[in-house]
């Protein structure tokens, strides 16, 4: 494979500003820190609108540098660090060493080093790992930020599947690169920043004996400026672009690879006293040339029955993406108004997969409403959801149709102090999601799935808190979901849920030694099928009901020991509508009794500080009636019991060594436990030491 | 004031509810094809609607069988690796509706078999339970271009009782398993979330 080659520079202009920029601080609240270069974000699959962020957000950043400012230190750590995992599934060794090199002027250098086995103990599989990674950063050394990071990644998997066919999948990934970054720089009423970096990556991987590499060099750089227009005002622009180039691998195919993109975009933030908010709006274009398996319209890699020579294609991938964005939360008193508008759209092609052009637009508005004063609050959101995609298939000569979502939510919440330490809570909501696939021009649907969900839910929460002793609440929720198929031929399905829930409970704390918690919960679902009373459907409407008794006691008889008991009392019926009488009453057949006990018992106790005893144990029985054509009855039997110690120690004022230790042992049975998880160790043990 | 604003909300209330929030008139059942879903009473009726619901691509019975309350999907690392870093990270109740309806919504045919012949599925016990070592089997063809991929995965799962009903609360994909009949390995399910989630 041949190296790379050559690089394209970016060339940086700053958008004009007409009047201000964002207050900085303001500005930067509004970025999500990234930590990751641009190039490894680019990757296949990720939408337009989400690389075109990760692009965008590089520059609000701050940079991957530790830059304090402490007075001068000087000096060398290391860190070695070695333990051992243990769970149900497989066993973890690993050693880490942390070395910290600390420079004047705040400069670091900062080396990890990772070392990991994995065997797993129901797969016939390990799994070894080696990481490097460091960063080197120059501190106040110079007038702008400046660091240095690099990264080795080496891993091996070795599975073998149920059949017996081994697989490994072997990867082999560095990194280096550098950052370079001005922050607040003034040039005349500008405040400015900039950023650039430059890094080289290259890998080595093989997975099911296809080879995948890639040697590649980016570059990308940025910059934001931004000046205050009025007093909390700001307006900003920035502008970031990058370019990649290299080789790749893949398969049997070897070809260049490349990717370039670039960013612009502009805002107003403000930040007054009765209202904050931000107008925003980002454009991204990128383009990527780079090898991939050949993929069917719905972007699946499909090779089978296909040719050695044409399962890798040479893939120019490219997007164009904007996003508005408006958000003003606004309070005058005790209300709140807050309101957030967005569209986002997108458009991605593919030169060689079949899934061609695919176009994607979404709109979202976010209102609230809060009114909160003395006894009585209250806070109404509605949400509103709107978006499209759409797809024209490779070597198609006309879009599939679009296919529509769209979702609203309203929500009413009430709270009032009713009494003293007596609270009530009011939730009422409401939603209404829909699926529209959109005929296309010549008449075609994309599916038949249009679909309707409606829910509405109301729940009441009565409290009573008598602090420190006794603590009452009773909880009522209703809800009803509606499932509307559209299309006939799937509206038989239709159906209607009714759930209501009530649940009183209380904690009493009997005295500092015991304290008791109780709970009751009552659930009942009916099922509506809407057409079963048509003879061609054959759905039976039916209903479910479940009570469950909830004890648990908290004996602390010192405090070395603490001890928990717990019992689940769950009785569960289930019946099928089988008919409804001249008057309207309806009949049901009973299809399920089942009673579930489950009794819990816990303790721990501290031998001496740091080190702790554990155990616990539960056990269920379930017995099941089953009424049918023919009448079963059956009981089964499971538990489960562990016990353990946990042990944490340091030593040493100076270069300390610590000791942290895990260890549990279970033994578990029920018709459900196979062979590894009826008998095993889960473990973390680490030994530490810093010098 | 507060009652006038009261008033005001629980009105806006009633007229949003009559307006905003109704749902479409269905069209009566016709040709299709109905869809016998079992009752969630029991770990293996909940695990057998889902091959009901891919057979159907009818994504209510796969979002009914998935917990309310808390779901994650965790994949093998073979189908991790193949996407961004971040994909399956946090992957909930709302991602798995998006994965499925988006999966079902690309106009494709669905074969499945979600345990192999002879798989017996221990009975229903106690408020938990994890199934361990589930081959599932499915084959998808799309209904554009007319091609096939094939999906075959071992994993565990949790269910859990949850109300009245069970559902599935951890799906983890454990490692990919052969195609029976050209014996090369083939992925889990953990391609198609990667791919039709992130849409």
């Amino acid at each position: 494979m041949k190296r790379v080659t050559g690089m394209s520079l970016v060339v940086f202009a700053l958008l004009a500003v007409v009047a201000g920029g964002p207050e900085p601080a303001l500005a930067q609240e509004e970025y999500p820190p990234a930590n990751e270069s641009v190039a490894d974000s680019l990757e296949t699959g990720m939408s337009a609108m989400d690389q075109a962020r990760i692009i965008a957000d590089q520059y609000a950043q701050d940079p991957q540098v530790e830059v304090t400012s402490e007075p001068f230190i000087q000096g060398l750590s290391n860190e070695p660090k070695a333990g051992a995992l243990a769970n149900v599934r497989q066993f973890t060794y690993y050693g880490d060493l942390i070395t910290t090199l600390k420079f004047q002027n705040n400069s670091t250098f900062r080396n990890t080093f990772k070392f990991s086995w994995e065997e797993y103990r129901k797969q016939d599989k390990t799994v070894q790992k080696k990481d490097d990674n460091f960063t080197y950063g120059l501190g106040s050394n110079l007038p702008f930020v400046f660091t240095m990071n690099g990264a080795w990644n080496w891993s091996e998997d070795r599975t073998t599947n149920t059949a017996g066919f081994a697989n490994l999948s072997k990867r082999d990934q560095k990194r280096a690169g550098l950052n370079a970054m001005k922050s607040n720089f003034k040039t005349g009423f500008l405040n400015n920043t900039a950023k650039i970096s430059a890094r080289i990556m290259d890998q080595e991987s093989v997975n099911q004996n296809q080879r995948n590499d890639f040697n590649e060099g980016a570059i990308d750089g940025g910059f934001q400026s931004d000046m205050r227009i009025a007093e909390g005002a700001r307006i900003a622009g920035r502008l970031y672009g990058m370019t990649l180039e290299g080789d790749r691998a893949l398969g049997n195919s070897t070809e260049s690879s490349s990717a370039n993109g670039d960013t612009v975009g502009f805002g107003v933030y403000y930040k007054r006293t009765i209202a904050n908010g931000r107008v925003a709006v980002t454009r991204s274009n990128f383009q990527k040339k780079y090898l991939d398996f050949k993929r069917n319209t719905n972007g699946l890699i499909d090779t089978v029955g296909v040719d050695e020579d044409k399962k890798v294609v040479d893939e120019l991938e490219t997007n164009d993406a904007i996003s508005y964005e408006l958000e003003n939360n606004f309070r005058f008193g005790r209300i709140g108004v807050g309101t957030r508008l967005t569209r986002l759209t997108s458009d991605l092609d593919y030169a060689q997969s079949g899934v061609g052009l695919r176009q994607k637009e979404q709109d979202v508005m976010d209102l609230s409403l809060t009114y909160a004063v003395g006894p009585d609050s209250f806070a109404v959101s509605y949400d509103y959801l709107w978006r499209w995609d759409d797809q024209r298939y490779k070597n198609a000569t006309e879009n599939r149709g679009k296919q529509y979502n769209k979702a609203r939510d309203y929500e009413f919440r009430y709270f009032r102090d009713l009494f003293r330490h007596t609270k009530l809570n009011l939730r009422y909501h409401e939603g209404l999601s829909q699926d529209i696939a959109e005929e296309n021009a010549q008449g075609h649907r994309p599916n038949e799935n249009d679909l309707d969900r409606h829910q509405a839910d109301i729940s009441a929460r009565l409290e009573r808190n008598w602090i420190g002793k006794f603590r009452a609440t009773m909880v009522f929720t209703y809800q009803q979901v509606q499932d509307l198929n559209i299309r006939e031929s799937r509206s038989s399905n239709n159906n209607v849920k009714d759930s209501y829930e009530l649940s009183p409970g209380y904690a009493w704390t009997i005295s500092p030694l015991i304290s008791l918690d109780q709970s009751y919960r009552v659930y009942i679902q009916y099922t509506d099928f809407l057409y079963s009373n048509l003879e061609t459907v054959n759905r039976s409407d039916d209903y479910s009901k479940r009570g469950n008794l909830a004890t648990k006691v908290i004996i602390d008889p010192s405090n070395r020991l603490k001890i928990t008991l717990r019992h689940d009392y769950n009785k569960r019926f289930s019946a099928t509508k089988t008919g409804v009488d001249a008057s309207g009453n309806a009949f049901y057949h009973r299809d399920l009794n089942q009673t579930i006990n489950k009794i819990e018992l816990a303790f721990r106790f501290v031998v001496t500080q740091g080190v702790t005893l554990e155990a616990s144990t539960y056990r269920t029985r379930d017995d099941r009636e089953n009424f049918g054509t023919r009448d079963t009855t059956t009981r089964t039997y499971s538990g489960e019991m562990w016990v353990g110690t946990q042990v944490r120690r340091r030593w040493f004022q100076k270069n300390p060594l610590e000791l942290s230790v895990m260890v549990r042992k279970y033994n578990a049975f029920g018709p459900s436990v196979t062979e590894t998880s009826s008998d095993y160790w889960e473990a973390d043990i680490w030994l530490k030491w810093e010098f | 004031m507060r009652q006038g604003l009261a008033i005001w909300l629980v009105c806006s209330t009633v007229l949003l509810s009559g307006c905003l929030f109704s749902p479409r008139e269905p069209e009566p059942p016709g040709t299709g094809v109905e869809i016998d879903y079992l009752p969630r009473s029991s770990p293996a009726n909940v695990w057998s609607n889902l091959e009901k619901s891919l057979f159907a691509t009818h994504a209510p019975g796969w979002e009914d069988n998935i917990s309310l309350i808390e779901f994650r999907y965790i994949p093998d690392d073979e189908a991790r690796d193949q996407f961004p870093p971040n994909t399956f990270v946090d992957w909930d109740r709302a991602r798995e509706v998006t994965f499925i309806n988006n999966f079902y919504n690309s106009n494709v045919t669905n074969i499945a078999k979600m345990s192999e012949d002879g798989y017996v599925f221990p009975p229903a016990a106690g408020n938990e339970m994890t199934v361990e070592d589930i081959i599932y089997d499915l084959k998808v063809i799309n209904n554009v271009d007319g091609s096939e991929v094939r999906y075959r995965g071992k994993c565990d799962v949790i269910f859990r009782l949850e109300g009245n009903f069970w559902y599935i609360y951890e799906w983890r994909d454990l490692q990919g398993e052969s195609d029976p009949d050209s014996g090369t390995l083939l992925n889990t399910m953990g391609v198609l979330r990667g791919t039709f989630g992130s849409q």
